[in-house]
């Protein structure tokens, strides 16, 4: 019922594919990821200083360690918090 | 022989002075022990992501050299007994390919695995490749 109701209005989008996730490590073949390059692993970490999980990045499996073990060392050093609110 | 990479973090309430007395320090314990300093990097004074022994700011300085085993470990010795040294950290740098290339050159893995085999012995070491940081 509510279904159709949807499907009527006109404008509303019932469905659209999500758009594809990829590695952007990959994409421009890196090895290793440094601690110092904090830009970079900024991006992977959202407002409370979180690293975010590869389902909502799209980075690889491979990539997605080196990313976390970076950020950890990062945060040993100061250059990325632990916390933050 | 091996490639590593220690970073520090100094006090930013030292003189300018001490700093490069300091700094100047360190690298004679590189190029002492027979070893050579490929690059130093200086970021000078960065705002800390969070405050350490009260201080919001610290003096950045990275090394990158190649040496014996014995290098790090003085170096980290220092930095322990020193009050000045807020942080530090030593990494191995990894000179061996990294397996994910491995697979996808495997074609040419025949004439790497001759290459890889000298590494071999040594190159166990690298799956522990960096010196345990300190704990907080």
């Amino acid at each position: 019922m509510a279904k159709e109701e949807r499907a009527e209005k006109t404008g509303f989008r019932k469905f659209f594919p999500p758009k594809r996730k990829f590695c952007r490590f990959c994409q421009k073949n890196v090895r290793e990821i440094d601690y110092k390059n904090v830009d970079i692993l900024r991006r992977y970490i959202p407002e409370r200083g979180k690293i975010s999980p590869r389902r909502i990045t799209g980075t690889c499996a491979y990539h997605q360690r080196k990313l976390a073990a970076a950020v950890k060392r990062a945060r040993l050093m100061a250059l990325l918090p632990y916390v933050e609110d | 022989m091996r490639i590593y990479e220690t970073g520090f973090v100094l006090a930013p309430s030292l003189s300018e002075e001490d700093t490069e007395n300091i700094i100047a320090q360190m690298a004679e314990i590189v190029t002492g022990r027979e070893g050579r300093l490929i690059k130093q990097e200086r970021w000078g004074k960065r705002k800390l992501a969070y405050p350490i022994k009260r201080f919001n700011e610290g003096f950045y300085v990275f090394f990158q050299y190649e040496g014996k085993a014995d290098i790090p470990l003085e170096l980290e010795r220092r930095f322990k007994q020193a009050d000045a040294v807020l942080r530090y950290l030593t990494l191995k740098k990894e000179i061996q390919v990294a397996g994910r290339q491995k697979k996808k050159a495997s074609a040419e893995r025949g004439t790497a695995r001759e290459a890889s085999k000298e590494e071999g012995a040594s190159g166990e070491g690298l799956a522990v490749s960096e010196s345990l940081p300190e704990v907080k």
